[in-house]
Parts: structure tokens; C-alpha cells; sequence
């Protein structure tokens, strides 16, 4: 028998075991962003000027059984293209200051049930579990206008948790719950920390009142991030923001605004205030944000100064910092908008003045040689296939852009 | 035939009477050729230089006079005209200057128009005569008694502009100490660098080494090195990563070690209670004191098992570590754990202080006072007679902020002569009076301006402080990694004699002399050399001698002494994320 006809043979098999299979939809696609920076002045009194390719992404969708089953699968390469961080000012998280960390290279593995029984009325629910984001706070930056991370961005994304999170839809609102483990990454190589799965939760509330607009609250209760054991300070989160995405004159029109706060056990408490937005006409894309991050400070490595020791010795910290900053950036489109294989040219330019809130040992001025900083990008963000999925939610609360039959 | 030779003969006076004036002659297209008469393949001197030369010949090889030749440096650097003229003879030569550095280079001699052009000149230029005898790399190693260097020791002979020059003869020789020097070769090899193996021969001392080449400036050129004892590890009890082990006490073979949110872990290790050993911890008990509100949880510090005047070894006073901005604010209180059954140990008080936590302890057991370093609450003395049992507010004796409000975070207290000596992160190192627990400034403070304070030990009429982090100011950031050596003069108070530098550290984090006062060790966190360092004070108390070092990648946040079974070995906190204890036996290190 041919290995033609096996195959043939092995298709009809599964077509008839699960037919439903054969009405699966699914999408696929890539994104890379190459691009060079120049942070001045940098940790250290210093400047630095960076390569890397950020946010090398290849993901998968599908929709089985009629839409019952939904798998989502993001592979992410930054632990090999930016093992050592990628230059950001004012960024944190993970052990990294001024840089941002390499994701997980699993950063979605995802499935969800969606109406597998039917609730009476409205209502649509799912269950959702694997690897991915817990139900908190706006779209993750990778969804967003510019490619240079806002700080706070461990202050409105929980992502790269082992997850499971009931939704519940009816009409405009969709409520979801989650557990999760409280533990970050440690590197891009690590798995959730799985004896810690559910020691932490939270709820996001989303409401669209009107068409394009989408209002958004959530709750976090986060236990020890920052320590794997499980010994550092447990993290009480909220975050709300509002977001508009409506055609607008001969473009589209794309605006955020968020307020989030977390407080660590009383002891460490960080607001973050964001407001962001993007005009898209043609091939053409400016984007503006503003920004005031509060964020930790920590003893930096002798042999990095954008790292920190991790995991934490010891509940304390240097203190706190401000971060005001704007970010004024466009893209131009090389290639014809929404084609397969995409193409576009990016330049950003971000300004940051940092100050101190609390820490009687800081000295910002001196660690950068002044409190006024800079930071230039170019880079070309080249995507493939179909667009970027909007990351962190899943089940009811995920929309569906499903472009291809199998 | 003729008659062409003296079109060519008339064609060259043309020439030649054309090159008396100051434009240069113009050759006919292929009808003159270029050639190298002199200069290639010369060597040269850095510094020096070399004469270049070419002729320029008609088609029937007479010399034409007054062409300009142009010329280039193509390869490596150095300097030439751009461009000389052909005299009578055909010649045009140009000086090259061929630069300070040595290797090959070459230069393009160019003339338009003629065959042969461009020729190219290569000269190979070489370090010029010795001048300086140069240190390139080995000073400053250690190595245990008895075995190499790392690394060889190395000099560089050089000329003039830092060329290495070779076949230099060099000699070395050790000038001080146990060891001996073997060089690779007895002159410089092509780079001009000398290089020898140190084998130490002796079990611990300073060694000095020296390397001369004549009379060479630089010559001769000294070397330091250290032998040093080896340190044995006995055992290493892994502690929960929670987030591990921060400090340790030992009395009376019991082993009292503080794991954090694991709680207070007591081991016999040779106490014969349960048949322990420091090879061989047996755990008797433990307890998980309460949070008391404090955000981290028990957070379990420090310990101190207090023995009482009358005997009584019932109580253990634990630090509790909660969450905090360094020099700034802190949480934490003292809890007070009964050990009469050291099985199971029971909280039975504690004390605490509003707006600050605690830190390190010392417990004047004859008066029956406890200090407490308090962070920004300073130091608290508190009253532990009797029975303890509650709230011990009403215990406080008196609390000073050694370097007033806004200027005071404390991290230890010694009793000492007297005294209480207080290491604050902020202000430096304080002499503290305590008239029956009244605590007053008395001394010191505001002393280490460039460098956050950290513990601290005294003996010998001496006291030594750690340093911790990196302090930026104005003019920069310094590294925490000084120990600070103060002499206590007439009436006690702190004056700052010497420093001890550890390269590749950021933070000494704990001190610690042995009773008997010869033996200093510290531990040292962040960077390549963290883990912990040993001194010797037996020659002097102000200029440490080095005996040895045990490095531990993720750092030692504490250590101390013990005395077991007629050994004395350390007890030493590794720092996540493998936390553990760590048992040596430093006995051979003396005295």
C-alpha cells in the first residue's frame, strides 16, 4: 500500500471516529521585531546601544468541535534572540531593571471548553487551563501601539502562570476568575512553579457599553511573585482601564487609559497611571503614550547592573521609584496593510524623568548621572499570516479571529 | 633602426629639458615604465624609517626626469610624502616614517600613465631596542600551601612605544616567602612577555616574586602572591528554600539555626543530646514563631540562647526580619521562644517597637540586657530578668537613635569593654554608653560617609565592620566591600586605622573574631569572590594577614565560630537559591 493511500486511509479513520474534528478552524502566525536602541544615559552613568530581535513569536489557534474546544499555542523565542534583555527604561520585572526579560519560550499553552453544556438565556461560560495569563488588568504590551514596554506592565499583566479560569458572558459583560501560581519566572526556561498552582487568584470584569468601547476592573490577590519558595511578599493588585478601538474619519482610531495600584502587604505600595493612543490610516501609524509608574528598587549585580539578585534575600528593598515618561512613535507600513507577509518601519523616541518616592539610600541622579533619560529605537515589524491574537483572554472572553478552514 | 633611436634620443632631451622647469613631465601614454629600485623588503625600527625608492624610464629604458610620483601608506600606519619628482637620474625616492607599531606595511609608489604602476613597497617593521620592563598580568594570587598559582605570573619587555620585544633575557627569582619560580624560557618569546610558574612550598604566608631584564626601566618588577590553608567542608544540610537559612547561633554543641519562614531549626552538632555532630546535625526541635501581623510572615532572623546569671538557658531571643526600604523604614519584632524542652520550643513573648524592626542582637547576660539594633528605631536596650511572658513593652529600658532621625538605620550591636558598639548603614560606627541599659552617644559616628554600614565584631582592644552594598553619590557608586578596622582609643571611642578591600564583592555581611582574638573571618556576598574570607590577627590587629577563603557562588550571608570536641569549625549561612548550611572545619588555619 502506498504511503499516499495510507494516508488516505488514516484521514478517513479519523473522520469517522470524530468528524467533528474536520470542522475545526484554525489560525496560525509569526511576528519579529528587529530592532536597534539607544538608552543614554543608562545604569552606571553610562549609555548603552542594543540589537536585538524582540518578541519572536509563532502561535496556533484552533476551534474544534464546532467551536467547544479552543486550543491556543504561543511558542516565544526571546530566550534565544535576547538571553540578555532588551533595553528598556523605566522596565522591571523578573530580576531585571532597565531591560526587559526574556519571556518563557511556552508563553501560551492554553485550551478552553466554551458552552460544552448550554446555560439557559444569554449566558455563555467556559473553563480554561494551561500556561498563560491570569485574568487581570489590559492587553498585554505585545498587543499594543509601541514596542518599547511600558514600566508597569508587571503592575497590569499576570502572564506566564500555570492557569485555570472560569468566564462567564452575558451580552456586554464577561466575568472571569482565575487561579494561578503565584510565581514568576525565574528565566525563560522555567515552568510554573506547579505545587503552587491556585495559591493565587484573580477577577477581571469587562463591559462594552458601546460599540468600540470597552471598559475593564480587575482584582488580584498574588501570592509571593518575586520568591518561587513562596517566602516573599504576597502582591494585592487592581487595575482598571477604559479602551476605545472604533474606525475613525478615513483610519481607525485606538486609545487607552489605565490606573492600577499593587500593594505588597502594606509595606511596598506602587500606583501606575497610563494613557495611550494610535491613529491608523493607510500605511501610516503615530502612537503617543504617557506614563507614571511607580517601581521597586534593588540591589543590582555586581558583574549587571540591570539585573538584581534573585531570588530576594530578606523583605526589603532600596526604596521606590517614579518613572513620568512619553513615548511618541510611527510606523509606516512597507508592505500593503493586512497583506499576508507584513512589513513595518518603526521609530520610537521615549523620554523619562525618574524621582525618588521612598528610600533613603537612592540616588538616581548618580546611578544615571542624571534624572532625565532617553531612549531612540528603529525597528521593523515583520508579521506573517494572520494578526496577533489578543493575548490573555480566553474562552467567552476571547474574540475569535478565525480566518482559515481546514 | 637609426633613425628611430634618435627620435627616442630627441624625445628624451624634450623631456629632460622640459623637467628643468617647475611643471612636471607628462608621459606618453605606454611610453614609459615604473620600477623598484630600492626599499622593499626593508626592515625598519618602530619609530624609524626607511627610504623608498623608484626610476622611471622611457620605452628605451632611458631615465625620465620630472615625473611626480605619487605616494600612499596601503597597509598599516606610518607616514609618506604624497609625492616626490624624478631627478636626472630617473630616481624619485620618498622617506617613510614608519609609525610606533611593529608588523609588516606596505606602500604604493604610483605614476600615471606607466607601465609597472603602481610598484609596491613592503617593509616589515620591528620593536625598537628594550626600554621598559613591564608587570602584564598575575600579581595579587592565592593558592592553598603547597600548590600553584592559578596563573602564571607574566612580564613584557617593551621599547620605546610599548612594542613587546623579544629574545630579551629575564630572570626571576623569589625574594620573599615559601616558593619557587620557574620561567617558560629563559628570554622573551615573540610578543616579548616572560612567564613563569610560582609553586608555593610553604603551608601559609606572604610571597613576593620579582622579574629583571637588566637595567631596564621597570626592572625589576615585583610580584605579591598569597599561600593560604585550605578550608575542609565537614557538611552541607540543605534548608528549605523559604527563603532559607539567614542566621546561626551555636553554644554548648546546639546549633540554633534561623531559616526564615521555615522557622527556628535547632540541630544538635555535638551536644551529645542526640548524638549530633558538625558532620552529622540531629534536629531536636523547632518552632515557627508568630507573624504578630508582620508582612513575610515569621521571617525568623537571628537568635540568641540567652544564659542566665542563675544558670537558666530557658529562653532563645529571635529577630523577626519583616519587609522594609533599606535605610529608610522596617518591621519586625523580638520574640521570646521558651527552650526548656528543646523538643518543643514555645513562644512565650516579645516585644515590639512601633514604626521599626529588628535586627541583630547582643545580650549582656550578666546585667541581664538585651541590645537590639532597630533599623530607623536605632538600638533598643530591653530588661530580660525574671520570667518573660507577653508583651515586654514595659521591659524597654531606654532606645537612641545613634545618628538622629533621618540619619539612623542600625544593623548590629556588640557589648564590648563596657560599651555598645553600634554599626549603622547610614552614619557609621558609633561608641554607645549604657549605664545600666541607658543608652547615649558616647562616640564615633558619621565615620564612613563613602559606604553603607553593616555588622561588626570587636576584641582586642579593635573592632572591624562590614560594609554592605553600593553607596552612590555624587561622584559615583562605591561597592560595600571594605572591612573597616577601627582602634578604640582612651575612653573607647572608634578611630578608623585601616582598611581591608576584597575585589569582586559588593557586600561584607558578616564579622566575626574567634574568642581567643587571632582568627578574623568574614562573609562576603555578590560577586565573583563571595563567601568567606579568614585573617589572621595573630602579627597584628590592624594589618590582617590573609590565611584563606572559602567561595561560595551565591554568596554567605553569615558565619560564626564554634568550639566542638576540641575543633573549631564555622557555621555559615549559604545564600539562595540552594540555601543550606555550611560546616567547616577551619581548625589547621591557627594559630
Amino acid at each position: 500500500m502506498s504511503v499516499r493511500a495510507r494516508g488516505a486511509l488514516v484521514c478517513a479513520a479519523l473522520a469517522l471516529a470524530c468528524p467533528a474534528a474536520l470542522r475545526a478552524q484554525w489560525s496560525y502566525g509569526a511576528q519579529a521585531i528587529p530592532v536597534i536602541a539607544r538608552a543614554d544615559p543608562a545604569p552606571i552613568d553610562s549609555s548603552v546601544t542594543q540589537f536585538v530581535v524582540a518578541q519572536p513569536v509563532v502561535w496556533v489557534h484552533g476551534m474544534l468541535w464546532d467551536g467547544r474546544v479552543r486550543l491556543h499555542a504561543m511558542l516565544d523565542g526571546e530566550a534565544l534572540t535576547m538571553k540578555n534583555g532588551q533595553i528598556a527604561t523605566s522596565d522591571f520585572g523578573e530580576g531585571w531593571s532597565d531591560k526587559r526579560h526574556p519571556h518563557t519560550w511556552a508563553h501560551e499553552l492554553i485550551a478552553s471548553l466554551v458552552d460544552v453544556a448550554r446555560l439557559p438565556g444569554p449566558l455563555h461560560w467556559s473553563l480554561t487551563a494551561g500556561k498563560g495569563f491570569a485574568p487581570f488588568g489590559s492587553d498585554d504590551p505585545m498587543n499594543r501601539p509601541a514596542v518599547l514596554f511600558p514600566a508597569n506592565h508587571h503592575w497590569s499583566q499576570i502572564l506566564e502562570r500555570a492557569v485555570a479560569v472560569v468566564g462567564v458572558r452575558a451580552g456586554p459583560a464577561t466575568l472571569e476568575v482565575g487561579w494561578f501560581n503565584g510565581d514568576e519566572p525565574e528565566n525563560p526556561w522555567q515552568w510554573p512553579n506547579w505545587t503552587r498552582f491556585a495559591d493565587s487568584r484573580s477577577a477581571r470584569l469587562t463591559v462594552a457599553p458601546l460599540n468600540g468601547l470597552e471598559l475593564q476592573g480587575s482584582l488580584a490577590d498574588v501570592a509571593s511573585p518575586e520568591h518561587r519558595g513562596g517566602a516573599g511578599l504576597d502582591h494585592s493588585m487592581w487595575n482598571v482601564s477604559a479602551r476605545y478601538q472604533h474606525p475613525a474619519g478615513p483610519g481607525a482610531l485606538y486609545a487607552m487609559a489605565e490606573l492600577a495600584r499593587t500593594d505588597e502587604e502594606g509595606v511596598f505600595v506602587y500606583h501606575s497611571a497610563l494613557a495611550e493612543a494610535q491613529y491608523t490610516v493607510g500605511r501610516h501609524r503615530p502612537y503617543l503614550r504617557l506614563e507614571q509608574t511607580d517601581r521597586p528598587e534593588e540591589p543590582r549585580l555586581l558583574n549587571d547592573p540591570f539585573r538584581s539578585i534573585r531570588p530576594h534575600n530578606e523583605n526589603g528593598n532600596l526604596g521606590i521609584t517614579r518613572w513620568r515618561s512619553a513615548v511618541a512613535g510611527y510606523g509606516w507600513s512597507v508592505t500593503r496593510p493586512g497583506a499576508r507577509l507584513r512589513a513595518e518601519a518603526v521609530a520610537e523616541a521615549a523620554y523619562f524623568h525618574v524621582t525618588v518616592v521612598t528610600g533613603a539610600t537612592l540616588n538616581p541622579e548618580a546611578f544615571y548621572g542624571r534624572n532625565d533619560l532617553w531612549q531612540l529605537g528603529v525597528g521593523l515589524r515583520i508579521g506573517a499570516f494572520d494578526p496577533l491574537h489578543r493575548m490573555g483572554r480566553y474562552g467567552v472572553a476571547a474574540e475569535e479571529p478565525m480566518h482559515h478552514h481546514m | 633602426m637609426r633613425a628611430r633611436a634618435g627620435v627616442q634620443a630627441l624625445t628624451a632631451a624634450v623631456l629632460l629639458a622640459a623637467c628643468n622647469g617647475t611643471e612636471p613631465t607628462r608621459l606618453a601614454p605606454g611610453g614609459a615604465t615604473l620600477a623598484v629600485v630600492s626599499g622593499d623588503g626593508d626592515t625598519a625600527a618602530a619609530g624609524g624609517s626607511v627610504t623608498l625608492t623608484v626610476v622611471v624610464q622611457d620605452s628605451s629604458g632611458i631615465p625620465v626626469a620630472g615625473v611626480d610620483v605619487g605616494w600612499m601608506v596601503t597597509q598599516g600606519s606610518g607616514t609618506v610624502p604624497a609625492s616626490t619628482r624624478t631627478i636626472a637620474d630617473g630616481t624619485a625616492s620618498a622617506g617613510f616614517s614608519v609609525g610606533a607599531t611593529t608588523g609588516v606595511k606596505q606602500v604604493t609608489a604610483k605614476v600615471s600613465g606607466a607601465a609597472g604602476s603602481p610598484c609596491v613597497f613592503t617593509v616589515t617593521v620591528v620593536a625598537g631596542p628594550a626600554a621598559r620592563l613591564v608587570r602584564s598580568g598575575g600579581d595579587g594570587q592565592t593558592a592553598i600551601g603547597g600548590q600553584r598559582l592559578p596563573n602564571k605570573l607574566e612580564v613584557t619587555v617593551v621599547d620605546a612605544y610599548g612594542n613587546g620585544v623579544p629574545g630579551r633575557s629575564v630572570s626571576w627569582s623569589v625574594t620573599h616567602g615559601a616558593a619557587t619560580v620557574a620561567p617558560d624560557a629563559p628570554a622573551t618569546d615573540s610578543a616579548g612577555i616572560s612567564r613563569a610558574t610560582v609553586q608555593t612550598t610553604g603551608p601559609v604566608g606572604t610571597i613576593a616574586i620579582q622579574a629583571s631584564a637588566g637595567a631596564l626601566s621597570g626592572s625589576p618588577a615585583a610580584f605579591a602572591a598569597t599561600a593560604t590553608i585550605a578550608v575542609v567542608l565537614v557538611k552541607e544540610l540543605p534548608i528549605p528554600a523559604n527563603y532559607g537559612l539567614h542566621d546561626e547561633y551555636v553554644r554548648d554543641g546546639l546549633a540554633f539555626l534561623c531559616a526564615w519562614n521555615t522557622g527556628l531549626l535547632i540541630y544538635d552538632v555535638g551536644n551529645g543530646m542526640l548524638g549530633g555532630s558538625p558532620s552529622s546535625p540531629v534536629l531536636v526541635g523547632s518552632i515557627i514563631t508568630n507573624a504578630n501581623g508582620v508582612a513575610g510572615g515569621a521571617s525568623v532572623h537571628n537568635a540568641w540562647w540567652y544564659h542566665a546569671p542563675n544558670g537558666d538557658k530557658r529562653y532563645v531571643f529571635i529577630g523577626q526580619e519583616g519587609g522594609g526600604v533599606v535605610g529608610t523604614s522596617s518591621s519586625g519584632d523580638i520574640h521570646v521562644v521558651d527552650v526548656s524542652d528543646l523538643a518543643h520550643p514555645t513562644e512565650v513573648a516579645f516585644y515590639h517597637l512601633a514604626g521599626a524592626g529588628t535586627h541583630n542582637f547582643w545580650v549582656d547576660e550578666t546585667s541581664q540586657i538585651l541590645y537590639a539594633a532597630y533599623y530607623n528605631g536605632g538600638v533598643v536596650a530591653l530588661d530580660i530578668s525574671g520570667t518573660l511572658s507577653g508583651d515586654l513593652a514595659a521591659r524597654e529600658i531606654s532606645r537612641v537613635q545613634p545618628g538622629g532621625a533621618g540619619n539612623t538605620y542600625t544593623w548590629g550591636v556588640t557589648l564590648y569593654n563596657g560599651s555598645v558598639y553600634a554599626t549603622d548603614m547610614l552614619s557609621g560606627f558609633w561608641q554607645l554608653s549604657s549605664a545600666a541599659g541607658q543608652l547615649s552617644v558616647a562616640g564615633g559616628g558619621n565615620n564612613v560617609p563613602e559606604r553603607f554600614g553593616s555588622d561588626q565584631w570587636l576584641a582586642n582592644g579593635y573592632a572591624y565592620s562590614g560594609t554592605w552594598g553600593t553607596r552612590f553619590t555624587a561622584t559615583g557608586g562605591i561597592r560595600g566591600n571594605a572591612l573597616k578596622i577601627w582602634q578604640l582609643n582612651a575612653t573607647g571611642a572608634p578611630v578608623l586605622v585601616d582598611s581591608v578591600i576584597t575585589d569582586n564583592i559588593n557586600t561584607v555581611s558578616d564579622v566575626e573574631v574567634s574568642a581567643d582574638g587571632k582568627l578574623l573571618m568574614f562573609g562576603a556576598e555578590n560577586g565573583p569572590n563571595a563567601g568567606i574570607w579568614f585573617y589572621s590577627l595573630a602579627a597584628s590587629r590592624t594589618r590582617p594577614a590573609l590565611l584563606g577563603q572559602y567561595l561560595v557562588g551565591s554568596g554567605v550571608h553569615t558565619a560564626t565560630f564554634a568550639e566542638i570536641g576540641g575543633r573549631r569549625y564555622v557555621f555559615a549561612a549559604k545564600d539562595p537559591p540552594s540555601p543550606s548550611l555550611l560546616v567547616l572545619d577551619v581548625t589547621d588555619l591557627g594559630p
